[in-house]
Order: C-alpha cells, then sequence, then structure tokens
C-alpha cells in the first residue's frame, strides 16, 4: 500500500449496532467511520483500512419523545433545517446553526451526528446542542452510555469515544417557558461556505427581565467548543438591562482562549466574542417574551 | 485491495461494477462510464461543478463513494435531454446565454434540477439560496438566476398543460 494515500481496503455496511461496534473493535484505529462523508472524504486520511458506512443503522430520524427531541445521528443537516421542530422556541437555535454551515449541497449530505463527532473547534452545532443542555448517546461494546455534550469534546478532533464505540443519538430535554435561544456566525466574508472566525450560541429563560437561566457556548475560541461559565454566574438571578448584557460579552471573551491562525487573530476574535455575545443575548432575550 | 460489485442506476439504466472502496463516484462516472459532463472543480465540496442528483437530492460525487450507492439512481446532466430535445432548464440556460465558460454550468443546473423538482415555484431569494453552492469563477450568476426562474415558469406551464 502506497504510504500517505487514502486506500481503504474493506467497506462495510453494517445492519445493526452490534456488528458496527464489533467490525470498530477489530478494526481499532484502522477503522473509519462514514456517514456524509463530506469531513472523512475531504480530509482522506491515510492508514485506513476499513470504512463503515453507518448508512443501514436506521440513525436518520428526528422524534418528540415526551417533551423532549431526539434526533438520529446520521439525520442530514437540511432535514434538521427544515424541521418545524426547530422552527420555534429556544429549538430555533439549532436550525440557526445548521442552516449557517457550508452549502446547500454539502447540507443534503452531512450529519449531526458527523459534525459532532469530527470534533472541530470551530463546528456549528455542537455549540446549539450546547446551550439547549443536549446529551449524546454513545453505543460501544458494553452497551449504551449518556454524557452531556459539553463533556464530549476533550481536545482539536478528538472525543470521548473509544474506539469500539459510535455515536448513535442527540437528545435535547425540553426548555421551561420563557426561554429564548439564538446562534450567531462570523466568517471573513458572510458567505455561505467558511468556518467560523468566531461563532455563538446563547440561551436565557427570563421572566420580567429577570434572568432566572442563562447559556453561552463559544466556538473557534479553544481546542473545543466551550460554555462561558463566568458570564452565566454573571447573568443568573439578576435584572436584565444593557448594562449586563455588556458586562457579560466582556465576561465571555475573557474566558475565550483564541489562537491566531488564518481567520483571524487572537486579539480580533476575543473583541467578536464580546460583539456576538452581545447581540446573541439581545436577540434571545426578544425570543423569551413569546 | 478488494473490489465489491455494485449495481447503479445511472441515467435510467442499471449497470453492475466492481469498485474499489475508495472509488468517488466522480471518478466512476467520469472515468469507467465516460460520463464527463459531471465536472471535478475543487474535489473537497467548496465548488458544486461535480453536483449530481442521487434519488433526486442535490449531492457532490466527489465526496460520495461509489460502493455507498450502491442500488440507488443517480441522474446526471447527459440524463437530462430527452433524445435530441434538451430539458427545459438547459433550453433556458442557452436562451439568456448564461454560460461563460461553461465547466460550472452542469453542476448549476443538476442543483436547479433538483430544486425545481420540490419546488416548482422557487423565489428568486430560493434560487440563489440554492447557487450558493455552485462557484462560478467567471462570476456569471445573474444570468442563471434568470434561466432557472425562466424554466420554473415553463415547467409550470407544461404540468398545467
Amino acid at each position: 500500500m502506497k504510504e500517505g494515500f487514502f486506500r481503504p481496503r474493506e467497506y462495510h455496511r453494517p445492519n445493526n449496532l452490534q456488528e458496527a461496534t464489533w467490525l470498530l473493535s477489530s478494526f481499532g484505529k484502522r477503522a473509519k467511520l462514514i456517514a456524509g462523508g463530506t469531513d472523512l472524504l475531504v480530509n482522506k486520511p491515510p492508514k485506513v483500512e476499513c470504512l463503515i458506512d453507518v448508512e443501514s443503522l436506521d440513525l436518520n430520524y428526528i422524534r418528540k419523545d415526551g417533551d423532549g427531541i431526539r434526533i438520529g445521528a446520521a439525520t442530514t443537516l437540511d432535514l434538521i433545517e427544515r424541521s418545524p421542530m426547530f422552527s420555534a422556541g429556544p429549538y430555533v437555535v439549532l436550525s440557526e446553526a445548521a442552516s449557517n454551515m457550508a452549502t446547500p449541497t454539502v447540507r443534503n449530505m452531512a450529519t449531526i451526528g458527523g459534525n459532532i463527532c469530527n470534533a472541530s473547534p470551530a463546528a456549528d452545532l455542537p455549540l446549539a446542542l450546547m446551550v439547549l443542555d443536549s446529551t449524546v448517546k454513545i453505543y460501544g461494546l458494553g452497551g449504551s452510555r449518556v454524557l452531556p455534550i459539553g463533556e464530549f469534546f476533550e481536545d482539536v478532533n478528538k472525543t470521548a469515544l473509544d474506539e469500539d464505540e459510535l455515536l448513535v443519538e442527540v437528545y435535547i430535554p425540553p426548555s421551561p417557558a420563557g426561554t429564548g435561544a439564538s446562534f450567531l456566525k462570523l466568517r471573513r466574508h458572510q458567505t455561505a461556505i467558511d468556518l467560523a472566525v468566531v461563532n455563538v450560541a446563547a440561551k436565557l429563560t427570563c421572566s420580567d427581565n429577570f434572568c432566572e437561566d442563562a447559556r453561552i457556548a463559544l466556538g473557534a475560541v479553544a481546542k473545543r467548543p466551550i460554555y462561558a461559565e463566568k458570564a452565566k454566574s454573571l447573568l443568573t438571578g439578576k435584572r436584565l438591562d444593557g448594562k449586563l448584557i455588556q458586562d457579560a460579552a466582556k465576561v465571555a471573551s475573557q474566558e475565550a482562549k483564541p489562537i491566531d491562525d488564518i481567520r483571524g487573530s487572537a486579539q480580533y476574535r476575543r473583541r467578536m466574542v464580546a460583539v456576538l455575545v452581545k447581540r446573541a443575548l439581545e436577540l434571545s432575550i426578544t425570543r423569551c417574551e413569546t | 485491495m478488494t473490489k465489491r460489485d455494485i449495481s447503479i442506476c445511472v441515467n435510467g439504466k442499471w449497470y453492475e461494477l466492481a469498485v474499489e472502496p475508495y472509488e468517488t463516484l466522480l471518478d466512476v462516472l467520469r472515468n469507467r462510464m465516460g460520463l464527463t459532463g459531471t465536472k471535478s472543480g475543487c474535489a473537497k465540496g467548496e465548488c458544486g461543478a461535480c453536483t449530481v442528483n442521487i434519488d433526486g437530492k442535490a449531492i457532490l460525487s466527489c465526496l460520495t463513494l461509489a460502493v455507498q450507492v450502491d442500488g440507488k439512481e443517480i441522474l446526471t446532466i447527459e440524463g437530462l435531454p430527452k433524445g435530441a430535445e434538451l430539458h427545459p432548464l438547459q433550453e433556458a440556460f442557452v436562451k439568456r446565454a448564461a454560460v461563460q465558460c461553461g465547466y460550472c454550468t452542469p453542476g448549476m443546473i443538476m442543483n436547479a434540477k433538483a430544486l425545481l423538482d420540490h419546488n416548482s415555484n422557487p423565489s428568486e431569494k430560493e434560487v440563489r439560496k440554492t447557487l450558493s453552492s455552485n462557484l462560478c469563477r467567471c462570476t456569471g450568476y445573474e444570468r442563471p438566476v434568470k434561466a432557472i426562474l425562466d424554466a420554473a415558469t415553463i415547467m409550470r406551464g407544461k404540468d398545467e398543460r
């Protein structure tokens, strides 16, 4: 086999999760899961000997479960973007994140599970899922386990998945009444295709402008998507006004740990975190009122 | 290397072929089936030149493995005309002169085909959003937008008759 080329020798399309985990555990690092292919076939990693296609695992669904929502890992982004489940309430944050990602054609192929498992620090969907307090269901040889999505990301392109495990489902719990959320993304040009310079999701639960609960998630400013915990604490239990929003945005920008790269300098990114957090909070407030 | 046997329906005809697990649909269409209307642009999912329709959806053939489409129906630009008669989208692109170098054109038309299959009366905004998947290096978007809207009107007229 030529070194450095993407030349998998085997392709499997398992019909059930047991078979998929068995394949994953027997091939270990030499195996890669494939869904939409929009990350894998761009990166074309060498040394992959076996591709495991998730197509026949029945993981393409969006369904209500009580007051929560379950999304199969192989659900494509165009379905999330268009689903009536994400057209109202705080759940719009997820369709906003989906519709701001890549191009419409890529969204016909890319899956929610792929976007999560690729674990890009600049990924869009994880931020929306983080502010919605989502959990992920992981299936492996030992059965299944559930993790809060914030604990799923460990480092750049590194997740909590063991070699025999795959992500099967995302669960979004119900949010209390008076909750609004929003997603904002800054690109070098606001064209359809670029990755985020900075991306932000926010969620507020308020009554009479009194902030009962808050979540802020920041992307492209650390090795993994992060919660702005200090900004959240600053907001919680206080009356929301312009000054408080401004202060929270500033605190969030101090929590960011950005780097310089081709898309922007660390300093620019930190400043833009403050701008985006402020706008996302303001937008979320307007959505709390319904 | 272990080749796999697949059967795919391309432009209405079923084919059986053996493919390597790493062969893209784009390579199979162009190099093995001689269907060179589908173009290879960036090979990274950014330009849309390789767009085909799979089961009615606009899909990038450069980021799709041939093994993944086993059993599926694929439509390429070569499958659009009925004999000598061009598809209304092709006709509209010719009439509007919505082509400069032409390299992005098959991808644009296949993307527009999937749009019109699902939405026979798209707004200009929806057409523009759809075309955001297709990079035209000659920067000629105005005429393709008009051509797609023209084709939609013509196709709706045909349906009503």
